[in-house]
């Protein structure tokens, strides 16, 4: 996944190259906060949830308008910690140079390689992470001088997630059953699927 | 400028009011394995007729007999399969007696003893073609009955799946896991393996026939051998798990220790001595001077030992510990002569020659560390070992260079960690 990532882009810098003197690349690395509305418990309420979250956009221009290219970031669900990648797309709307209104689109998946598996003589447990998507919406505002702009955005994130802990037969000649749902070796597994909705609000720099 | 930021509001408030109206999902799905209980009438198990069928393919063998040039394999709770093993290079799956509720068997004079849930059923078996049901006593293992009613409670090993919601999770989590309750105990005599094995749990000798189950020993008198009567029961405590016939002596192993009987007097053992250990599993096999135990962590019975371990018992009223070994993860064993057999769990299987026990880690013959196995049987014509691959025979005429013959292929072969 991530290999072809590069290749579309070190693709598409190649090809933008061909549009002449205007600057290609462009990057746009923000930080933020991820705010969310965690399952409803059982008196009906709702605990809220906080993290941090960090996006670096990496893209080439392919129009005067229009960016694409590939994000990288980390976020912190909670207690699980992901690192969301994506194929994404910035679209601007208003003057160069003057303020404009920014649309993205990331599109790709979160991996949860930060989580630390364990693995005992009793159980193994560990993370899994999953799809993940995020329109979003800001502004960017242009530094009087230099290329540099500030961006403040807004953007909705889905991100999947699983957490999987699974108990170890302990039977003197433990056996799979047939058309078990079970893997081999197992007495049990717990099998635990999130799907975070979040609003991210961010703010960074764009170039 | 202003209608730019009209706009920006807009779209953030659009933005936010989608999002408000989510929530996380979080769902959590629990899938064990556990004993399910079943009741049965036992009129109607008796009620049903037992007929030999074709041969059936092996699913997830339990106790392996060795009988001439038969092997008798039991399928737990199912019944036995009878393969022509003239060749052990080649055996040949014959029939299938079907036996509701069958562990366990046992061979004495062409009469075959099988245990279906709380009945002893005997099979006259001298004309292998032409198996017949000759008698069945009835009610002996009455520890399988609910309240004395006449039904059975059977336990069968599933999988179940729940949903559940997250914070519920943590509860009933360990009361449902089969691991932690007694009804693995259940499930594991179910499973154990081969007598000839040192897993085996009906043993005969001098005309008497002995079962264990968990708790107990009974005893049969098999002098007709088609009209066996049981005797009495005698009391052993918890987590009997295995037997082992030796010169008018029974070793029968449980997971606290080995207690020796005396069978002198075959219709009535005396206890002689209880060799205690600490909390493990472990199979039994003896010659004249010593029994050869093995200790292994990582199952039920943790204790965080793999060893090997020679108890003396030239005075069975004082069996002492002569020797240990380090081992892998030993699991089954097996003596032939002055020649052991261990499997070693997933590690392989291991040859020693014993001859002289106090060097026994300096006469290791052989390590085949390929040949993952949980249990073995030192057969007249081959070794007989089990493992994932099914259930192998070796020729071991050679003791310290194994040839394999075959594998019996089996559906649910064991999982070996």
């Amino acid at each position: 996944m991530k290999v072809i990532l590069l290749i579309l882009v070190i693709y598409l810098l190649f090809i933008s190259t061909g549009y002449g003197q205007d600057k290609v690349y462009y990057n746009q690395t923000e930080v933020g906060a991820l705010f969310g509305k965690g399952q409803e418990l059982w008196n009906g309420e709702h605990d809220s949830r906080l993290g941090f979250s960090l996006i670096t956009f990496h893209g080439a221009k392919i129009s005067k308008y229009h960016v694409v290219g590939f994000s990288l970031g980390f976020d912190q669900y909670e207690s699980i910690s992901i690192i969301p990648f994506a194929l994404g797309w910035r679209g601007f709307l208003g003057k160069e140079n003057r303020p404009q209104l920014i649309g993205g689109l990331d599109f790709g998946g979160g991996s949860a390689i930060l989580e630390k598996k364990e693995n005992t003589e009793w159980y193994e447990s560990w993370y899994e992470g999953g799809l993940m998507y995020s329109p979003s919406i800001g502004v960017k505002l242009p530094a009087k001088k230099g290329k540099t702009s500030l961006t403040l955005t807004i953007a909705y994130k889905s991100q999947k997630a699983g957490y999987f802990q699974g108990f170890f037969d302990q039977g003197l000649t433990p056996r799979p059953l047939t058309n078990s749902n079970l893997p081999p070796g197992y007495n049990s597994i717990t099998e635990t699927f999130y799907q975070f909705h979040s609003l991210v609000a961010r703010i960074g720099l764009a170039f | 400028m202003k209608t730019f930021g009209i706009r920006l509001v807009t779209l953030v408030l659009v933005i936010s009011g989608i999002f408000l109206s989510c929530q996380d999902e979080i769902s959590t799905t629990y899938t064990y394995r556990t004993m399910m209980p079943i009741y049965l009438e036992m009129s109607d198990v008796r009620a049903r007729m037992i007929s030999v069928s074709p041969p059936q393919p092996l699913d997830n063998p339990g106790k392996i007999y060795i009988y001439g040039d038969y092997l008798l394999i039991n399928e737990p709770q199912e019944g036995i399969h009878i393969l022509d093993n003239s060749n052990p290079a080649n055996p040949i799956n014959k029939s299938f007696i079907p036996i509701q509720g069958n562990v366990d068997m046992a061979i004495n004079d062409n009469k075959l003893y099988a245990d279906s849930y709380v009945d002893l059923l005997v099979f006259d078996i001298s004309a292998i073609n032409n198996i017949k049901l000759i008698n069945r006593v009835k009610d002996v293992f009455t520890h399988l009955y609910s309240h004395d009613t006449g039904v059975v409670v059977t336990l069968k090993d599933s999988v179940v799946t729940v949903d559940s919601e997250s914070w519920l999770t943590d509860r009933g989590f360990f009361l449902a896991n089969s691991s932690a309750s007694f009804a693995s105990n259940f499930s594991e005599a179910s499973k154990s393996y081969g007598q000839g094995g040192s897993m085996a749990r009906f043993t005969l000798m001098s005309d008497h026939l002995y079962a264990v189950d968990q708790t107990s020993l009974k005893v049969f008198d098999v002098k007709n051998p088609s009209e066996p009567s049981f005797l009495k029961n005698i009391n052993l405590g918890w987590g009997i798990e295995t037997i082992f016939p030796f010169q008018e002596k029974l070793f029968i192993g449980s997971n606290r220790g080995m207690h020796i009987y005396d069978a002198k007097n075959p219709s009535a053992p005396t206890k002689m001595s209880v060799y205690e250990h600490v909390l493990a599993c472990d199979p039994v096999v003896v010659n004249e001077e010593h029994a050869f135990v093995t200790l292994r962590s990582g199952n039920f019975c943790f204790n965080g030992v793999n060893e090997l371990q020679i108890i003396d018992i030239k005075n069975p009223y004082s069996p002492k510990l002569k020797k240990a070994y380090p081992m892998l993860n030993p699991h089954g064993l097996g003596l032939a002569g002055d020649y052991l057999y261990l499997a070693e769990g997933t590690h392989g299987l291991k040859s020693f020659k014993v001859n002289d026990v106090m060097t026994i880690d300096q006469n290791q013959l052989e390590f085949l560390q390929s040949m993952k196995s949980v249990d073995l049987i030192p057969g007249p014509k081959s070794l007989i070992v089990i493992g994932p691959e099914g259930v192998c025979q070796f020729d071991y005429s050679v003791p310290n260079k194994l040839k394999k013959l075959s594998c019996i292929d089996v559906k649910n072969p064991v999982v070996v960690k």
